[in-house]
């Protein structure tokens, strides 16, 4: 996950490469650290460095990384003969590399030989049964062609045996709110927040799948979720809440009728509607009015 | 969609704002609505990028759809239509998640229209979903493709403001005033 300043830092570094300020390299290693998908910007740039013999050669051994690097870039940007150059070149250096070979597979993959990259992956895998990156390159081969019950099959046996790995969690979790398996996502987020209890984005989730399943017990649980956003990101999060006021209003319309003191006290709606509406007078003050007129269409008479 | 010959008209610029939209996020699946003003038959109507995370949650997309509302409705527009874009390009289908919110638009506005991106060919055509399919809408402009190409080559994608930047970002403006100036 990247943060707000992680993603700023980002962005300042590709505007002044984009500008011939230069920084080429640290963006492209910046990139790899946060793992993030600009894979336009890193074929353009990573292909700067690696035609100019000088800036290649000052790279030393990082330069294989910078290969691997563009290799996958061009892949996803479907360049093939940029890909299978950065490959070629990779072979030579290192034949016989599991690595390379990874590299391979992937770009029958992006060349959508999907036969071809599934053979390919399960021959590294008889190798090495326990290589990672292969195993979510599966996963990634039944979502491209649409399989998305393979892919929930082989996430949930990758998780088997790696049930520490967040990310896939989170994968799993929006491959099931994709397809409306409620259930099955909360059951992700509650792994999640098991594991990682002081991540706000999982409370958020949660509480986000559950107002969406419904019923008076999940909104009851999703406006708790909402709540303890709040409290992890200080108060910041507009999403939660606002997710605080659609509970109470869903809760309210739910309980209608019954005895009054079963229903929830309104304090908590009335200070997120005025965290809210600090908020936007704040920094999006042309909103103001929209804001206020869909927080009254929210509040419930009891 | 029961018989008659409804035809869809969309402004140049709302169909640019939907491909953009779509553009800006290649790896996955984005959705918007469609404006219309029922009392008269201008063209002149925005649409509004939803979202590109989480398409089947609730309650980003009740916020999204009050907020429109309560704007609109001085306005006297409605909700007309719903465009959903695939994760997956060679994907022709209508997912569930498109087809529930397209059936809960329907139920207030039965004229309304489910619009699926479809990229197969290089034309990036819209194909109209729903009982009758082919294609009943009709672009305004006929040179909006030209006009779409330019923005493309310029990078324009990378200004289009929807509502899941807007709820993590409140400075964003989720209107796009400035997107064609």
């Amino acid at each position: 996950m990247v943060t707000k300043t992680e993603e700023t830092q980002l962005n300042r570094l590709e505007g002044q490469v984009e500008n011939g300020g230069g920084g080429a390299w640290d963006y492209l290693c910046f990139v790899r650290k946060l793992k993030v998908r600009r894979s336009d910007k890193v074929l353009k740039y990573g292909l700067s460095i690696l035609n100019d013999p000088k800036k290649r050669s000052s790279l030393g051994p990082e330069e294989w990384t910078l290969y691997e690097q563009v290799a996958i870039a061009a892949m996803d940007c479907q360049c093939f003969d940029v890909a299978k150059d950065c490959i070629n070149v990779l072979q030579k250096r290192f034949p016989e590399s599991k690595r390379v070979g990874r590299l391979e597979g992937m770009l029958l993959e992006a060349k959508g030989s999907w036969t071809e990259a599934e053979k390919a992956y399960l021959s590294l895998l008889e190798d090495n049964p326990l290589d990672q990156v292969i195993h979510k390159r599966r996963v990634a081969l039944a979502k491209a062609q649409g399989n998305m019950s393979g892919a929930i099959e082989f996430i949930n046996k990758y998780l088997e045996t790696f049930m520490a790995d967040s990310d896939t969690w989170r994968e799993l979790a929006e491959i099931y709110v994709s397809l409306q398996m409620y259930k099955q996502a909360a059951f992700c987020y509650e792994e999640l927040i098991l594991a990682q209890p002081t991540v706000p984005l999982y409370h958020l989730a949660y509480a986000d799948v559950l107002y969406t399943l419904g019923g008076l017990e999940n909104l009851q649980a999703a406006k708790k979720y909402y709540s303890s956003t709040i409290e992890l990101t200080g108060g910041k999060n507009t999403r939660a809440l606002f997710g605080i006021c659609l509970c109470t209003s869903a809760i309210a319309q739910l309980t209608k009728g019954r005895n009054k003191e079963e229903k929830d006290s309104p304090d908590l709606q009335s200070l997120a509607t005025a965290a809210l509406e600090k908020d936007y007078k704040q920094r999006a003050s042309d909103k103001v009015s929209v804001l206020g007129s869909a927080l009254k269409s929210l509040k419930v008479s009891s | 969609m029961a018989g008659g010959e409804l035809k869809y008209d969309m402004s140049q610029n709302a169909y640019i704002k939907l491909v953009l939209h779509a553009l800006k996020h290649r790896s996955s699946a984005v959705n918007g609505v469609l404006l219309v003003d029922p009392t008269t038959t201008s063209s002149r109507l925005p649409t509004l990028s939803l979202f590109h995370n989480h398409l089947g949650l609730l309650p980003p997309l009740e916020i999204s759809l009050i907020m429109i509302e309560e704007y609109y409705i001085a306005q006297g527009l409605g909700i007309v239509g719903y465009f959903h874009a695939n994760e997956r390009f060679d994907d022709a289908e209508l997912d569930n998640v498109a087809k529930n919110i397209g059936d809960h638009i329907y139920r207030y506005f039965p004229q309304a229209a489910i619009l699926l991106l479809y990229t197969r060919d290089a034309s990036k055509n819209w194909k109209l979903a729903g009982s009758d399919g082919g294609s009943r809408l009709i672009l305004k402009e006929p040179a909006a493709n030209i006009v779409l190409l330019d923005f493309i080559s310029s990078q324009k994608w990378q200004d289009v403001v929807d509502f899941d930047d807007h709820l993590d970002d409140i400075t964003k403006d989720w209107l796009n005033p400035d997107l064609f100036k």
